[in-house]
């Protein structure tokens, strides 16, 4: 691309040539309005300057990705041979394969069973809607969901209950813990040092992950509590504690992934999430905090989620200048690591690109995002399993062909050989600098609205995606968009591929049904056997403090937590404080 | 029914389930598709929404529900809609259920229940001839 002025006007001629004699007559010819594939020449992106817009792998802008080579690339053949899996979650010491189900006792059982078939990671923890939500398993609310979606869990008992799979070889001093958890985070990172403190663990040995990202809970996934100013205090106090008593704990993990999930098309996904970034970024600098001390310590989640391949790539590129940028001009970092979108997977199809309709397929699909991944510079994961439409949990068969997908890409195919392969393309560049673009003035848009926080008040965001997710189904039902054995090619003759799954249950369903009322017994034993007085007054105490907005909440937390108060007694003092968040309608 | 009126639908998100791309679509989609919707908005208890349902004078009810608690929160709302004395109204289901709750689902007094992939015509005209029918 480092093409002369005169080198470009003569390919702008050849080009426009090239449109006059061959293409415009084919697209006469095939009777057509325009031609149905798009080539691209230098003259795509004249103004293409490679050091500022992708310069090398590992430094900024990171356009071309994090580093040189990844952790799980320095070993990946090593590995192979040896037959350790330097692909699968929970190598090197981190969390494992997002799991929870039922009751605590259930879940220890299931992550000691998940041991003895090789995991070797921490606890990658899915917690239920219930616990998600702030309530108890004994709450009217709480019905049907205890142990559902995830793990139950009402007390610091219960938490201690799932870590006694986590000891020794795997205690909390060498394992790291991710936790899907939002509204009431810093209660559960409140128990996590209450744990180590129990374990006589020093609190800056943690590592781990929780999601603590509340505000994409109001445009996506739902598991609110309180609005979002009071909201944006519990994160300060989070990040605030973190970075003065758990060092390595990663503050926040923000989600790309779900506001795609939700509906948000690309560029709504890049501009939400960075507006909401931002939001983060600023809290922390209102909070006197250092901007190169806490950056580094945010995380995203999977950015991407469609089946676009090139799209997703230049996605992928466009994100990592963007974010490197805006950390760096916006609030003047200096320290390269808090510039990086440090994320466990990178481009992959999402779970809305799978189909219940001939649901091999999503095999194939899952292969297409991993083939996206490996070419944006991250693990080609081929993800989700084929099964995750059917609403059954992940088959331990579907599990391995996706892991297996995953591991053709990296060993046969060599997808992850290249640094960014797509550099310099005319094409990919152009696409970049579009997506880049787009993102860029709708972030804009919201900065003028006042920021991530205004925007979500007023329902901009959450409205946005609605309006295009139903965009989209109107481009399916009218064939717009097309999707194989969804809205076409489904005629007779057609062939069912049906699908068995041979092996037991990863989740026991029989455990499942009878969690909400082995979880309510424990319940009523754990009230019985603590001590009132000490609840009563832990819980009086965090009520003082959330009347002082200057105040940190995180030492009555763990005050609480410790006098054994179950959640929704915590979350109940704070929505007495703080009111609880309206949900939007239409 | 006066032919009028429009069809009236309540699109509801029982449970805590926070997943509301399909409710949300699917109101959009029957409001475009002529028909009176209103959507509840996430997290609404049983008895709020057989509360709306009366309230609105509702001709169905759609329950959008991906949480895997959909058969403990489908009963609960038929129980509700009986104290409320409006178990004539009659009830869709949708969202991530497993093939075989769908039979239960439909053995409880379910309609119908659409999964993904169906296209909003298809729960229109559903709705429809069920109207019609009644």
């Amino acid at each position: 691309m480092s093409e002369t002025h005169d080198d470009l006007e003569r390919i702008a001629e050849a080009e426009e040539q090239w449109r006059r004699d061959v293409l415009e007559p084919r697209v006469k010819r095939f009777q057509l309005e325009q031609s149905p594939t798009r080539f691209y020449t230098p003259t795509a992106n004249r103004d293409f300057d490679f050091l500022e817009k992708v310069g090398f792998p590992g430094q900024y802008p990171f356009t071309a990705g994090n580093n040189p080579f990844d952790f799980w690339r320095a070993h990946a053949e090593a590995g192979a041979k040896l037959g350790i899996r330097p692909d699968a979650p929970g190598g090197g010491g981190g969390a494992g394969r997002y799991s929870g189900y039922g009751t605590p006792e259930d879940y220890r059982d299931y992550q000691l069973r998940m041991q003895s078939l090789g995991s070797r990671g921490g606890p990658n923890v899915a917690f239920d809607l219930v616990t998600q939500c702030g309530y108890d398993s004994d709450s009217p609310n709480a019905l049907g969901e205890v142990g559902r979606v995830g793990v139950a869990l009402d007390s610091f008992r219960d938490f201690q209950v799932i870590y006694e799979a986590f000891t020794g070889e795997r205690d909390i001093d060498k394992v790291a813990s991710n936790f899907t958890i939002n509204a009431p985070a810093a209660v559960i990172i409140a128990m996590y040092a209450a744990l180590a403190e129990k374990r006589g663990i020093p609190l800056e040995k943690l590592r781990g992950t929780p999601q603590n990202d509340i505000l994409k809970e109001f445009i996506a996934r739902g598991t609110y509590i309180y609005p979002p100013g009071p909201s944006m205090r519990l994160f300060r106090d989070t990040l605030v504690f973190c970075r003065a008593q758990l060092p390595k704990l990663n503050v926040t993990s923000i989600g790309g992934y779900h506001i795609r999930e939700a509906g948000a098309t690309r560029i709504q996904d890049l501009a939400f999430s960075f507006a909401i970034g931002c939001a983060y970024l600023q809290a922390g600098v209102d909070a006197g905090l250092e901007i190169d001390d806490f950056a580094p310590m945010f995380t995203f989640n999977a950015f991407g989620g469609s089946m676009e391949l090139y799209q997703e790539v230049a996605f992928q590129r466009a994100a990592r200048r963007m974010w490197a940028r805006l950390v760096k001009e916006r609030f003047g970092a200096r320290n390269p690591r808090g510039m990086m979108i440090r994320q466990p997977i990178a481009a992959h199809i999402g779970c809305t690109s799978t189909t219940l309709q001939r649901p091999l397929n999503n095999l194939a699909r899952a292969m297409v995002g991993g083939v996206a991944g490996g070419m944006c510079g991250a693990l080609p994961a081929a993800y989700p399993p084929f099964d995750e439409p059917l609403g059954l949990g992940h088959s331990l068969e579907a599990i391995q062909l996706q892991v297996d997908a995953t591991r053709i890409l990296i060993y046969e195919a060599g997808v992850a050989d290249v640094n960014d392969p797509w550099a310099g393309s005319y094409f990919m560049e152009s696409l970049t600098d579009e997506t880049e673009a787009a993102a860029q003035a709708e972030l804009d848009k919201i900065d003028g609205m006042g920021g991530a926080v205004a925007a979500i008040e007023r329902g901009y965001m959450q409205r946005a995606i609605a309006k295009s997710a139903y965009e989209r189904q109107k481009r399916i039902e009218s064939q717009e968009e097309l999707m194989v054995g969804v809205n076409c090619f489904t005629g007779e003759k057609e062939l069912e591929v049906s699908v068995e799954r041979a092996v037991e249950e990863l989740y026991d369903p029989g455990q499942m049904a009878t969690a909400e009322e082995r979880q309510c017994a424990k319940l009523a034993e754990l009230r019985r056997e603590r001590d009132g007085k000490e609840v009563s007054r832990t819980l009086g105490a965090l009520e003082a403090s959330a009347k002082d907005e200057g105040a940190n909440l995180m030492p009555d937390l763990i005050e609480c937590v410790k006098s054994e108060s179950t959640i929704q007694e915590i979350c109940d003092v704070l929505r007495g404080v703080f009111g609880e968040a309206e949900p939007v309608k239409l | 029914m006066s032919s009028d009126r429009k069809i009236r639908v309540l699109v509801a998100k029982p449970g805590l389930d926070g997943h509301d791309r399909g409710a949300r679509v699917v109101a959009y989609g029957l409001r475009d598709a002529g028909f009176e919707v209103i959507y509840t908005g996430l997290r609404q208890s049983p008895e709020q929404i057989a509360a709306a349902a009366v309230q609105e004078d509702v001709d169905v009810i759609g329950l959008s529900i991906l949480s895997g608690a959909h058969l403990a929160l489908t009963r609960k709302v038929f129980e509700k809609l009986e104290a409320e004395g409006a178990e004539d109204i009659p009830i869709l289901v949708g969202g991530l259920i497993p093939e075989d709750d769908k039979s239960a689902l439909q053995e409880m007094g379910v309609a119908e229940v659409f999964t993904a992939g169906t296209p909003i015509s298809s729960i229109a005209s559903f709705i429809e001839s069920r109207i019609a029918d009644a």
